[in-house]
């Protein structure tokens, strides 16, 4: 049987009078890499922040390697990595002291984390400005700082939200390289991304929010299949997207209206 | 083809950032958090209020004596003082500033105008400067109510000191956020700052030693004190007393040419800001060297500790050192300590009565370096940014997150009271054992006993502060208030328990009580890591909202 790495049942978050999450019931097998997508606003940074720990769900179970989220957080942290909205780092320490604070924090041992530190250094290109501060890296390199943090652990479950935004082609070529070798090793990547050529390129499974309910999950394939006529078998991830999520009439409407900006 | 904005005039801009201001106080208060913050903010401005009204009346009385026995030229002492208040209060107190940095109005098109008189503005819309306007107002009334017609003179006077004051507020203010940006720099001006207050320290002996033949040398020297600006505002106003109105006019211009001339070199800080100035870390291009990581095996000085703690605390020292504003408010206590202590010596020395007993003097440092010391604790996530999500997303309990701050806040704590229990040893002399003992427990007591407090205030009102800058800042009301609050609670039982002591006549009754508080203290402080750990995950969205915003 397939073990599942990610699997929530009727995740729902709610602020105040707005459903964010509703009632999403995800299921991510181990060694997958899957995309999560949706419009601004649909709720993918609000249930990645919850899978991840950074945001209490108001109802509904999540399960990741088999464990409750809930009564077994600390387990579940120590096995998956995270890029969070924002990125999570300590701005006012070096590169290299960031990434000993992180390994050090998820419990490696302090040879392992100079060695691990010295090595992600070097395979992100950021070994260059030892000295220079977090606050004085470009966009690009605080990704990849981040991303070097979320991985030095060697975690089972790597979240990524919008990992590749900001982030040049040489640099992202190599992340992806990476990436690819790491769910070919078995590690399940849950990511967010508004770029869909690359999610459609890296992801085999992706699943689709809107407005906070899940509205489509599988294969690339399978969603492909999904769309009728001859012309859905061709059919890109953008396509797709939008047959699900689309753009409505009154939202065409309006850019009609925006004439005085052409 | 797109419209193009217009022009828009510098008070229309003024108003529109007014408005804004406006805009974002209301909008913040939908938020619980924000609105206890707000009542915070006004019981400690209530306070604060009650501070600078009480000054107030010091002053309006003074002017009012200084007037009628015709010593007018002595309110040179009074433009004196809220001269250096209003220059040195700042750099103590620059966390409870306005949280607004107007450089982030450079995005918009405002014009160089509008963003120089903004800059002034806000020189006077914080609290320093208010409490030096209402001040002023004092002076002037005071004087006015012996002498009405001194009150045209005197309020041109102070419009122009005021104008100098602000002008001169903000430029050190820039420059010393300038400054303390970069590390170099900060390193430079820390060793001129640690020189000079070790100077200082010697200039008590200096004085016993010289001060008669200097006191010549000392005559000289002040009659050029009153080219300054505080002696040329009471000579004018002592001028436009005597009714010689020429030398009125000397003054006030003397004292407009100040007003001008720090205010150009404002004028060129800002227009560097404006051109957008960019204050960040090494500036200095980097050798691109690659340094390897060099692989430390050695002995770790932290190793007692947990490894998570130990990542903690490493952080915490790093942030410290790396944070000039918040270094530099560390020097702070001991050396107004050591200059407390020289200054009993003197007396001492000098033979003269009011010379302060050890067993009073001795608690009442050690309270006062606790005081100012914990005072960072109530908001102790203050500077951690997007990072905070790193204590949620790693695996491990909160409470060593608060072990590790809690273990750097100690040391600190620690290490400034050993230093200046031993100047205070060579000094003065130590206090009667009894008393020594009993403030020992009394240190343990308060510290460990805020510490629980302080931790809890940090995840209930957090509040992001910008590293290392000076201006713009502005702590969480809440927390101020419950430091506060903390503070009073507990050195107002350590007095009463001091003071049971001297009644009761049981000399070792206070060690005796602060020791079983201590240890009450500790037990309570084990107790409310798990609380706290728990209040953490209930928290976590506030804190991360309030720190990644």
């Amino acid at each position: 049987m397939t073990e599942l790495a990610i699997v929530t049942e009727k995740l729902t978050r709610r602020f105040g009078a707005l459903t964010a999450v509703d009632n999403v019931d995800l299921r991510v097998t181990a060694g997958q890499f899957f995309g999560f997508l949706g419009p601004n606003g649909a709720g993918k940074s609000t249930t990645i922040k919850m899978l991840t720990g950074l945001l209490a769900p108001t109802s509904g179970r999540m399960h990741l390697l088999g464990l409750d989220f809930s009564s077994h957080t600390v387990e579940v942290k120590r096995q998956i990595g995270v890029v969070p909205e924002g990125m999570g780092l300590f701005e006012r320490l070096t590169g290299a002291e960031y990434l000993r604070f992180v390994g050090t924090m998820y419990g490696l041992d302090r040879a392992t984390t100079l060695r691990r530190t010295e090595e992600l250094l070097e395979f992100m290109q950021l070994a260059d400005r030892p000295k220079s501060l977090i606050a004085d890296y470009s966009h690009g390199m605080q990704k990849k700082l981040a991303l070097a943090a979320a991985v030095i652990h060697g975690p089972r479950i790597l979240f990524l939200d919008e990992p590749f935004e900001g982030v040049d082609a040489l640099a992202a070529g190599a992340l992806k390289a990476l990436l690819g070798r790491m769910t070919a090793r078995g590690v399940t990547i849950f990511l967010t991304s508004h770029v869909l050529e690359i999610v459609e390129r890296l992801c085999s499974h992706v699943g689709i929010i809107h407005q906070g309910r899940l509205v489509a999950q599988g294969s690339i394939e399978e969603l492909r299949a999904g769309i009728a006529g001859e012309e859905g078998s061709k059919s890109t991830l953008e396509q797709i997207f939008l047959s699900i999520v689309g753009q409505s009439g009154a939202e065409r409407a309006q850019i009609e209206e925006l004439s005085w900006l052409t | 083809m797109a419209d193009v904005a217009q022009p828009v005039g510098i008070l229309k801009q003024i108003r529109l950032i007014a408005g804004l201001r406006w805009r974002m106080l209301h909008n913040s208060l939908r938020r619980k958090q924000n609105r206890l913050d707000l009542l915070g903010l006004i019981i400690v401005g209530l306070l604060a209020g009650a501070f600078v009204i009480g000054v107030c009346f010091g002053l309006f009385e003074g002017a009012y004596e200084f007037v009628s026995s015709d010593r007018t030229t002595w309110l040179s002492l009074f433009f004196w003082a809220v001269f250096l208040w209003w220059q040195i209060f700042p750099i103590v107190a620059a966390g409870f500033g306005v949280s607004f940095d107007f450089r982030a109005l450079l995005r918009f098109p405002v014009s160089f105008g509008a963003f120089y008189m903004i800059g002034l503005a806000y020189g006077l819309a914080d609290f320093t400067g208010l409490a030096a306007v209402c001040w002023m107002l004092a002076i002037i009334l005071g004087a006015a109510a012996v002498k009405l017609t001194l009150l045209l003179p005197m309020m041109l006077v102070a419009v122009l000191f005021v104008a100098f004051n602000v002008a001169l507020e903000r430029l050190l203010g820039s420059w010393m956020e300038r400054l303390l940006a970069r590390r170099r720099t900060r390193e430079l001006f820390f060793a001129g700052f640690i020189l000079l207050m070790v100077s200082l320290q010697l200039l008590g002996p200096m004085l016993n030693r010289y001060g008669n033949s200097a006191e010549p040398w000392l005559v000289r020297v002040l009659p050029y004190l009153a080219y300054f600006p505080a002696s040329l505002a009471g000579r004018g106003v002592g001028a436009a007393s005597a009714g010689n109105y020429r030398e009125f006019v000397l003054a006030a211009a003397g004292v407009a040419s100040y007003a001008l001339f720090f205010g150009g070199l404002l004028w060129l800080r800002f227009a560097a800001q404006y051109c957008g100035e960019e204050l960040s870390e090494t500036p200095v291009p980097e050798r691109a060297i690659r340094n390897r990581v060099r692989q430390k095996y050695g002995a770790d000085p932290l190793g007692l500790l947990s490894p998570q703690v130990a990542a903690v605390v490493r952080k915490e020292i790093r942030y410290l050192l790396r944070n000039g504003f918040a270094a530099l408010l560390l020097l702070v206590p001991p050396i107004l300590v050591f200059a407390l202590i020289s200054r009993a010596t003197l007396f001492r020395y000098s033979g003269e009565k009011g010379g302060i007993s050890p067993e009073l003097f001795f608690p009442g440092l050690v309270a006062y370096i606790i005081l100012i010391l914990m005072a960072p604790a109530y908001n102790s996530f203050a500077y951690e940014n997007t990072g905070v999500q790193t204590y949620f997303t790693a695996p491990l309990q909160f409470r060593d997150v608060f072990l590790g701050k809690n273990f750097v806040q100690v040391s600190l704590i620690v290490t400034e009271l050993t230093l200046c229990i031993v100047a205070f040893y060579y000094r003065v002399g130590l206090p009667s054992a009894p008393i020594f003992t009993a403030t020992l427990a009394a240190i343990v007591f308060t510290v460990v006993g805020q510490l629980s407090i302080a931790n809890w205030s940090s995840l209930s009102f957090p509040r992001k502060l910008a590293f290392g800058q000076v201006h713009g800042q502005r702590q969480s009301g809440m927390a101020v208030l419950v430091a506060f609050g903390a503070q009073i609670l507990l050195f107002g039982i350590s007095s009463l328990i001091l003071g049971m002591g001297r009644w009761t006549g049981d000399r070792w009754l206070p060690a005796k009580a602060f020791a079983l508080l201590a240890a009450a203290a500790v037990g309570g402080y084990v107790a409310s890591l798990d609380a706290l750990t728990s209040y953490a995950e209930k928290k976590k969205e506030k804190l991360i909202e309030a720190l990644c915003r």
